[in-house]
């Protein structure tokens, strides 16, 4: 068989150095040229993560048993000689850049599966890539100094072990630099301020949220098929939301980006949310904030604590084993004290008065002075069920809290104003568990009289008008929406958020977060992709929706659903390729076909096939993915 | 030593205020209700008049009193958590006992003399409760002065503890007209009554069965939720309150799950939906109520309001929302953000309102209102709305309830489905056995024996022997329940329970229960030999069908399972129940078929949750062959063909329920304290 001569470069030697050319016949296999390239450059390194990628026929030549006959190459063949695995910018669903290794020949579809596995994602198949929308170039200079996370050094081998250091996975634990990178990852990040978030991209419309989903890449072809270069940046976000065993335990890094995913979109309008849902997710960053914040300290702290938190118990056992002191106990606290009182009547301009208040059990008496408060009090309100508000202005050194106290005849309207922050605090947080039926007693008490203080501090060092910012201060209008910005001013929102995070200051880190993602999936709109179509005979442009258990079709005209079908009713679903038109068959012979506008039908066909495939997970109990179904679902022609 | 006495005495002190007290604790201090009940119901007073009498009567009445009620109800809330599934376990332990209330604590008396002697019927419900070991080797006589005190501290902290639940007696309508009177804790929730009244009234228990709490003043009604309460709706009623509380079937009740699609689906035709497949509803219930949150149905439509104790209706376009209810403001269009809020969930119920075209000149008369539960009379703060037509509220009023109860609804649901099925076998034993009476421990509780812990006192109990023949002793035949907790019939227990034997309560425990005490088990009462066979070869199944037995094949439907077969084949003609074709032979009288027809079987098929699984099938092949269990039941039916499937979602706990209100979570960690005041006791004594 004759010899001819090959010409392949060799990415590594530089993009000026010519193509290194070996002498072959065509019956020699891949593995073979691949050895004679190494041998002739005559550098020593490990080549194995290296492979053979054909310019003209933009393919990989991964088969290394096969010989460049059946491959078809040929004397004129433009090889490359390449890494498998190089270096990308990952935009994280928290916002922070991070640059990781990783498979521009594998399908993304396994490219998202190499790097959840080294994040520590678990069921990565939710997650998928897509182009990033590309900033105005004068923005980007000023933002070029952003911190990029490196993790090029971890190899992505190691990742598939998952065992635990220190809270960790095990080669995150190998450096500080590493540990800081997990700690990113499994952390949520502080909230933007409120001025960078009004300069980001809002969608404005429903065909402004049909622009992001154009730019998914395609999961079963690789990076490289899809003229990504090496550094390039690629954001990592959760494609398909249906959540399968969402886990606190297990699932930290999974929960807290799909938080910060949920978190900017809402931030950013993607979502659409009312005024109250807004406050109350308002409430919640602001208190996974906070507690993200106290959780890394005494994270950080570890086991030094240990003893003294020994000790602590300790002492308070020796303490409960004193049993008189246990009956003093017994005696639930209570709160005595001058407080003004208004009862807001109609037609009358009655100003407040100052009463002699005691709060006992889930019920404020009050009396003319305290000289009285052995007698019969003017009124006894119970607060238990009541609706608690508050009613401040920290500038104005106005502590008031609102309670609206049911009685057969209604609610009664009544205002306590406290003299200073600290009373408030402790009467605002008697009134809060009382209308839930707690009294003082509980152990919530404290907690609640300390959170509500520190809200309080917050507010005094933002005055509205100065937006410094610092690590402990949260500006509030960070917490809502440009929109919201704009309606409001921080010291109007700030009650607001105020009294949303009433309700959820007792929440532990993890369940806040679970609350924040329940709500956010309880939106109408949650979870629900949106691209431009135009249907089979009509000629104007409409959207249609994606959600994980349906589509809806969206008149623009209208700017609402106007149909909705169910998967469980779909028949069958075909892609014409050649005019690359989706077709569906539903029950009861419904047959609708739509060619996309402006996005490949391929990510439409992707996205109802991904989510089909998504619905059949744990049906086998096994925990190993069905990858091939996956590409048979949503793979199309070309694929595999 | 001086220590403890002067806290004992100390003790004593709070008992005597307490019990000086008392009779205005057992109420909210400022809600009149109950002494309103007391004017309106004639019964509701019951309690309250019983307490204000002990107050006349010496301490060791009232310790007695305390004490045995704590026991009974203990012991019962025990049980009760322990499983949720059969009703068997008698709500009315409490009930009974104070009932004719101001006689019961004079019948306590005998049992307690003074002070000193009282401490004995506590003695044994302290053996149910962790304590330190009693006595160590050399009991001086100081340690069993010690001792002594100790037991009166936790005797004392016991009726502390007990002092602070409050209770009702509440009369509850019955659809023919007729009424029940019943004693509720506030520990009791409306499943716990209802179960009470399940086994009060035969009725044939289906879910639908709901306690409706209803206002002539404001003309509404309102079905309480399975979880709530008993006492909190009827603690907000005024003290010249005519609210009633009805025992009716309400189709509404638990509509959204029998057919999920006409609330989620509902902007389809009703009659196209109908026939949707079982299969279908369950991937609909999947998808909102399985996944990690709750969906409520995107309800959206025109209503009428009536709001700030305005007098017109006027109408907007209201959306439902998880967070509340919203409408559209004049001008604006219906995205979210232009939303306004008429009001959230929190704080109020929603409520029909009857005849309201009359009363406020409504547009229909399909109106529903959402108010505080404690506002009991026209306010400004009531929110009035009004439907076009019936199905129409029933669309909001369901909605809402999903918006506010959330994953508690289908918890709820999910209860009621397994009670159901095992309280229909039972009845249906109990009304083929109508002259059995209801093995209830109240006879207990009156004669004194209800401080012993339930197992012991059962067999004991002499108290029954006026009711109760007592039965012949084939004692061995009982085996255990099968101890399989995942699955929802219980119901062999109580089939037992009425049918044949007085229940042991924990016998009931469905889920975890130990093996009961064979031996303790009053034997069953004489079988009627027309009805039954007793297989010969049957008598001694041998004991080890506790371990032995292969978790049975419980019918995932939930009907009387073949569980109890253990047991002498019960049923005959008389029974039509499946029960026989369990391990022991039956009376091959044939009927093979575990569901005999003409039998209302409890779960209508929608209502089921689990796969159908062929137990008739296996339970036909298992019968003839003896004592063998039968053979496990097939699989269930492999996943549907990928394509076409819903998304598993993960099952998610559902929310807690709501808190319990203080005095009730004053009780276990009295309970707590009372442990840690042992200990402190003991470490004050050994040095000593």
């Amino acid at each position: 068989m004759a010899a001819w001569d090959l010409s392949v470069t060799v990415e590594d030697l530089g993009p000026d150095a010519p193509p290194v050319t070996i002498s072959v016949t065509s019956d020699l296999h891949i593995g073979g040229v691949i050895l004679k390239i190494v041998e002739q450059i005559q550098v020593k390194r490990d080549w194995s993560d290296y492979a053979m990628w054909w310019e003209q026929k933009q393919r990989w030549l991964l088969r290394t048993g096969w010989t460049l006959d059946k491959c078809g190459v040929q004397a004129d063949a433009k090889l490359i000689f390449s890494a498998q695995h190089k270096p990308v910018l990952l935009g994280l669903p928290n916002g922070v850049t991070l640059r990781m290794r990783a498979s521009f020949s594998a399908p993304v579809f396994r490219t998202v599966m190499e790097i959840g596995k080294v994040l520590n994602f678990r069921h990565p198949e939710e997650l998928s890539l897509l182009r990033p929308v590309e900033e105005k170039k004068k923005k980007k200079d000023k933002k070029s100094e952003e911190e990029i996370y490196d993790i090029t050094d971890i190899p992505l081998t190691s990742a598939s072990v998952q065992c635990l250091y220190n809270g960790m996975p095990a080669h995150f634990a190998d450096s500080p630099k590493t540990e800081a990178v997990y700690k990113m990852l499994s952390v949520s990040q502080p909230s933007p301020a409120p001025e960078t978030l009004a300069k980001l991209y809002r969608p404005a419309s429903i065909v402004d949220k049909t622009h992001i989903h154009t730019r998914w890449l395609d999961s079963s072809r690789s990076l490289k098929h899809q003229g990504i270069q090496e550094n390039d940046k690629l954001w990592l976000r959760f494609k398909y939301f249906s959540l399968y065993d969402l886990d606190p335990r297990y699932d930290v890094v999974r929960l807290i980006q799909l938080y910060e995913q949920a978190r900017w979109a809402i931030l950013l309008e993607d979502i659409d949310c009312t005024e109250e849902e807004m406050m109350l997710f308002g409430a919640l960053q602001y208190h996974i904030g906070k507690e993200s914040q106290s959780d890394v300290q005494a994270l950080t702290s570890g086991l030094e604590d240990l003893d003294s938190a020994l000790q602590c118990l300790e002492v308070k056992m020796g303490g409960e084993s004193s049993a008189t002191e246990m009956l003093e106990n017994m005696a639930a606290p209570e709160l005595n004290e001058y407080l003004k009182i208004l009862r807001p009547r109609r037609l009358t301009l009655k100003g407040y008065k100052q009463y002699w208040c005691s709060f006992k059990d889930t019920s404020i008496s009050y009396f003319k002075s305290q000289e009285e408060s052995l007698g019969e009090p003017i009124q006894q309100l119970n607060i238990k069920g009541s609706e608690v508000a508050p009613d401040i202005n920290v500038a104005g050194q106005k502590f008031c809290i609102k309670l609206l106290v049911p009685a057969p005849e209604g609610m009664n309207e009544v205002y306590l104003r406290c003299e200073n922050e600290k009373q408030y605090a402790h009467w605002m947080a008697a009134c809060k568990l009382a209308s839930k039926g707690l009294t003082m007693a509980d152990s919530s008490f404290d907690n609640e009289v300390q959170s509500i203080q520190t809200f309080l501090s917050m507010q005094r060092t933002n005055p509205g008008a100065q937006m410094t910012q610092s690590d402990d201060n949260i500006n509030t209008l960070s917490l809502v929406s440009p929109r919201y910005h704009k309606k409001f001013k921080a010291k109007q929102v700030t009650p607001r958020i105020l009294e949303a995070y009433q309700n959820v200051a007792q929440l532990p880190l993890m369940t806040a977060i679970l609350r924040f993602l329940q709500i956010w999936q309880g939106l109408p709109d949650f979870g629900i992709s949106y691209f431009m179509v135009r249907f089979k005979g009509s000629r104007k442009d409409e959207v249609i929706g994606v959600a994980n258990n349906r589509l809806i079709r969206v008149d623009l005209g209208v700017g609402d659903a106007v149909k909705t079908w169910r998967y469980n009713t779909m028949r069958q679903w075909n892609v014409n390729w050649d005019i690359r038109q989706v077709a569906i068959e539903f029950d009861g012979h419904i047959n609708i076909a739509f060619s996309c506008v402006d996005a490949d039908c391929k990510i439409v066909h992707e996205y109802i096939g991904g989510y089909i495939f998504m619905s059949t997970r744990g049906r086998d109990q096994s925990d190993t993915l069905n990858v091939e179904l996956f590409h048979k679902l949503t793979g199309g022609h070309e694929a595999l | 030593m001086d220590d403890i006495d002067a806290m004992f005495s100390e003790m004593l002190g709070e008992m005597d205020l307490l019990t000086q007290s008392l009779g205005v604790e057992t109420l909210p201090p400022e809600s009149p209700p109950s002494t309103a009940m007391e004017t309106n119901f004639g019964s509701v007073g019951f309690t309250d008049a019983s307490l204000h009498e002990l107050e006349d009567n010496d301490l060791d009445a009232l310790m007695a009193d305390l004490v045995a009620d704590l026991n009974a109800t203990e012991e019962k809330m025990a049980s009760e958590r322990g499983m949720s599934k059969s009703s068997t376990l008698p709500t009315p332990t409490v009930n009974d006992f104070s009932f004719p209330s101001p006689t019961a604590a004079p019948a306590f008396t005998p049992t307690s003399t003074s002070t000193s002697t009282s401490t004995s019927p506590v003695e044994p419900a302290a053996s149910t409760s962790p304590l330190p070991p009693p006595q160590n080797s050399k009991p001086s006589k100081e340690e069993i002065e010690a001792q002594l005190k100790a037991d009166k501290i936790k005797l004392a902290l016991e009726k502390l503890k007990e002092a602070k639940v409050k209770k009702l007696v509440v009369r509850v309508e019955m659809s023919n007209g007729s009424s029940k009177t019943l004693m509720v804790d506030e520990r009791q929730t409306v499943r716990d009554v209802l179960d009470n009244l399940f086994e009060k009234t035969h009725c044939d228990c289906n879910i639908d069965w709901c306690l409706c709490e209803t206002s002539p003043d404001l003309q509404t009604e309102r079905g309480l939720e399975d979880h709530e309460h008993m006492v909190e709706p009827l603690s907000a009623w005024t003290r010249d309150s005519e609210n009633k509380v009805l025992f009716q079937q309400r189709e509404d009740k638990y509509a959204i799950f029998k057919d999920p699609q006409n609330f989620y689906i509902w902007k389809k035709d009703r009659n196209t939906l109908k026939d949707m497949k079982e299969k279908e509803k369950e991937m609909l219930l999947e998808e909102n109520f399985c996944g990690t949150s709750i969906i409520v149905p995107d309800l959206e439509g025109l209503l009428h309001l009536k709001e700030d104790g305005k007098r017109s209706w006027k109408p907007r376009y209201f959306l439902l929302r998880a967070s509340g209810m919203y409408f559209v403001p004049k001008g604006k269009t219906k995205t979210s953000r232009d939303l306004v809020c008429l009001v959230q969930f929190d704080n109020v119920n929603v409520y029909h309102g009857k005849d309201y075209k009359n009363k406020y000149k409504a547009p229909t008369d399909h109106c529903f209102l959402l108010k505080h539960p404690q506002i009991q009379k026209e306010s400004q703060y009531i929110k009035y709305l009004c439907c076009d037509d019936e199905w129409t509220m029933t669309l909001w009023v369901t909605g809402i309830r999903i918006a506010k109860y959330g994953m508690t609804l289908y918890e709820n649901y999910k209860t009621a489905v397994k009670k159901t099925s095992s309280s229909a076998s039972w009845t249906d034993i109990v009304t083929s056995n109508a002259s059995t009476p209801s093995p209830t421990p109240k006879a207990k509780a009156a004669n004194g024996h209800a401080p012993k812990p339930a197992q012991e006192s059962a067999p004991t109990a002499p108290s029954n022997q006026s009711a109760f023949p007592p039965p012949p002793p084939p004692v061995g035949i009982l085996p255990p329940p099968p101890p399989d907790p995942g699955l929802p019939p219980p119901p062999p227990a109580s089939m037992l329970a009425k049918g044949s034997l007085p229940p042991p309560p924990p016998f009931s425990m469905g889920g975890s229960f130990p093996p009961p005490p064979m031996d303790d088990l009053p034997p069953p009462p004489p079988l009627d030999d027309d009805e039954v066979e007793m297989p010969p070869d049957f008598m001694p199944p041998p004991p080890p069908p506790v371990m032995g037995f292969p978790t049975p094949p419980l019918p995932a439907r939930g009907f009387p399972s073949p569980t109890s077969g253990g047991r002498p084949p019960p049923p005959a003609r008389g029974f039509p129940s499946p029960t026989p074709g369990g391990r022991p032979p039956p009376p091959a009288r044939g009927f093979p078929s575990p569901t005999p027809g003409g039998r209302p079987l409890p779960p209508s098929p929608s209502g089921r949750i689990l796969p159908p699984q062929p137990s008739p099938v296996s339970l036909a092949t298992g019968s003839p062959e003896g004592s063998l269990p039968p053979p496990p039941p097939p699989p269930p039916p492999p996943p549907p063909p990928a394509v076409m499937a819903p998304s598993p979602m993960v099952r998610k706990a559902g929310p807690p329920p709501p808190k319990r209100t203080t005095p009730v979570s004053a009780a276990p960690s009295g309970g707590d304290f009372m442990n840690e005041l042992m200990v402190a006791m003991q470490k004050k004594r050994t040095p000593q």
